[in-house]
């Protein structure tokens, strides 16, 4: 989807990316690969660098393997961006101004009405298409750059900071939108944020960015899988023989103490496994949870805020 | 089925030629422009002289129905090189005040809501943007200049016959060239203060006060300094040097065509330099 090589982006004397090599989104269609990183860490850069409005000083970046600079056409043709400020034509309708967008992404006129009056119910702006986008409220606004942005059917879609300025409910349907991209439509997203939760919920990758480098990239799946092999178990009775009936299952423990454990499951074993020891060790389960790095640990550990995260210690 | 029902599949279909798609942009802008009852009116107002030339070279034409008048006057109702630069100088009058009308709603509103990322996010480059908000400016004034002077000497080529175009062809090509230098003036006039002033009236204001000030501070020179070359910086008065050699008519006193035209031009790169460096798609701090 996205691959950066070497890429530095200067603004004047100020070095703001700084030679940033790796390779996002390449798992497949339908994949979305979260941008994290605190004010100033270089993520819009990127952004408008993959689009073309900033210039490299060095390396390069290509799009869907398009490169950024030399066929940024073509790239363009490809990719929907939903900016994160205001960015619309204020006396124009809903519907004029997504139709003339898609008239300029390639679609005929025809084609571009059609695919405008779908888009705009799809993302719930149906009943005030015909309205002018000033008079829209600022969650109606963002779901209109929404509008815009997919309407032409891209391959990649670049939201940056899509939840901003949203209420709960508005927030949640656009989350859901996102979701519905990339399962339903196959398209790949790009989604620029500080709100760890919405990178969380709809992203397949992360990447976290610091002073223009890129301090962490994960599978956000992959975490998923190998942290859910951690468990925080609490029990009452004899739990003496536990450690030892553990690797029975191919599992290690950790006694705390007052019946607390935590156990590192090994690949493949479900909790079912650990339901099923503690039934035959005539134990009463209290408490059983599956500890989980969060995103918030991984980004705070690649901030420098944590030195390692807490599932880590109890594995060790 | 009722498009509500329908949901949203994405486009799969045949895409428009890429070259060509920048003249939506043309195509909207046109439609917007014209639903503006104040561009209306000064465009069917700007109809009004070239309807009275017709019927300048209609009776021209028609010496029958000037038996009446002495021989001076009908020497005066001649259809030659003066009678169409007069033609000229008013059309070209109203196209500066419907560029000051039209041209900065054109960028200006792109600029102030922040609409060029989205613009330029799509297979459009800044020089094809400006190309097409250029096209809008020239393509809306030529209604009102080049197109009624080719169809009035379209008229008078009718009238007159075959011999009159065979002697005075060159009217119609030095018209329809001198009107494009003009338009090309006047566009890049309304697009770049439209780039650098945000506001829609005030870009207009300095639309139109670009041509009077430089009119005025060409005359300044001119009188104080005692010169006769302080007219170069007003676009109105070079670009009038042209028309004249153009359509074979004596040039003013001052500087010829060639320095005229060499005014025009550095006016012309300042002009696009302006819009180079305004229309860009973010804004950087450096």
């Amino acid at each position: 989807m996205i691959e950066l090589e070497n890429l530095t982006v200067k603004l004047g004397r100020r070095e703001i990316l700084h030679g940033i090599s790796c390779r996002l989104g390449v798992s497949g269609k339908g994949k979305a690969v979260g941008l994290l990183g605190p004010n100033g860490a270089g993520k819009s850069t990127l952004i408008l660098t993959l689009l073309g409005f900033l210039r490299p000083s060095a390396g390069r970046a290509s799009i869907l393997g398009f490169d950024c600079r030399r066929r940024c056409s073509e790239a363009r043709s490809r990719i929907g961006y939903m900016p994160e400020n205001d960015s619309f034509i204020g006396d124009m309708s809903a519907v004029t101004f997504v139709r003339q967008m898609a008239e300029l992404s390639g679609l005929p006129p025809e084609a571009a009405l059609e695919k405008t009056h779908q888009i705009l119910f799809h993302v719930g702006l149906g009943e005030a298409r015909y309205r002018e986008l000033r008079t829209y409220s600022l969650g109606m606004k963002q779901m209109a750059k929404l509008a815009q942005a997919i309407v032409h059917g891209p391959e990649l879609v670049i939201l940056d900071e899509p939840t901003n300025g949203l209420d709960p409910a508005a927030r949640r349907r656009m989350l859901k939108l996102i979701t519905e991209m990339k399962n339903e439509q196959g398209m790949n997203v790009l989604v620029c944020s500080h709100l760890l939760r919405d990178i969380e919920q709809v992203c397949d990758e992360a990447v976290i960015m610091k002073d223009g480098r890129i301090v962490h990239h994960c599978n956000l799946e992959e975490e998923r899988r190998s942290n859910r092999s951690f468990v925080e178990l609490e029990v009452t009775g004899d739990d003496s023989h536990l450690r030892a009936a553990l690797p029975d299952i191919g599992a290690e423990g950790v006694p705390e103490g007052l019946g607390r454990w935590r156990i590192v499951l090994p690949p493949g074993v479900e909790v079912d496994a650990i339901w099923n020891l503690v039934g035959r060790q005539n134990l009463l389960v209290r408490k059983l949870t599956h500890r989980r790095d969060s995103l918030e640990e991984i980004f705070l550990k690649a901030m420098g805020h944590l030195t390692h995260t807490p599932g880590e210690r109890a594995a060790n | 089925m009722a498009v509500y029902k329908r949901g949203y599949r994405r486009y799969a279909g045949p895409l428009t030629g890429s070259w060509t798609r920048f003249l939506v942009l043309p195509r909207y802008a046109w439609r917007r422009l014209y639903q503006q009852r104040l561009v209306l009116l000064l465009t069917i107002v700007a109809f009004v002289w070239p309807l009275l030339c017709g019927g300048f070279i209609y009776l021209s034409n028609h010496v029958e129905l000037l038996q009446g008048l002495d021989q001076e006057f009908k020497q005066f109702i001649q259809v030659d090189g003066r009678f169409f630069s007069v033609f000229m100088y008013v059309q070209a009058g109203f196209a500066v005040f419907l560029a000051a009308l039209a041209g900065p709603s054109l960028i200006a509103p792109d600029l102030a809501n922040n609409a060029l990322p989205l613009y330029l996010s799509r297979p459009l480059t800044r020089w094809t943007y400006a190309l097409a908000r250029l096209t809008v400016l020239v393509g809306m004034l030529s209604v009102v200049t080049w197109i009624p002077g080719l169809i009035l000497f379209g008229l008078q080529v009718g009238l007159a016959g075959g011999s009159w175009f065979r002697a005075n062809w060159t009217l119609g090509t030095g018209m329809f060239l001198g009107f494009v230098i003009w338009l090309l003036i006047l566009s890049l006039v309304a697009m770049a203060s439209s780039a650098y002033v945000k506001w829609r009236i005030v870009a207009a204001a300095v639309s139109l006060a670009f041509f009077f000030i430089l009119s005025g501070v060409g005359a300044m020179i001119q009188e104080v300094l005692r010169v006769n070359w302080g007219h170069i910086i007003n676009p109105a008065w070079t670009v009038n040097q042209i028309w004249c050699v153009l359509l074979g008519v004596p040039v003013l006193e001052g500087p010829g065509a060639g320095a005229s035209a060499i005014a025009l031009t550095v006016m012309a790169l300042l002009l696009v330099l302006v819009i180079e460096r305004k229309l860009r798609p973010v804004e950087v701090v450096k």
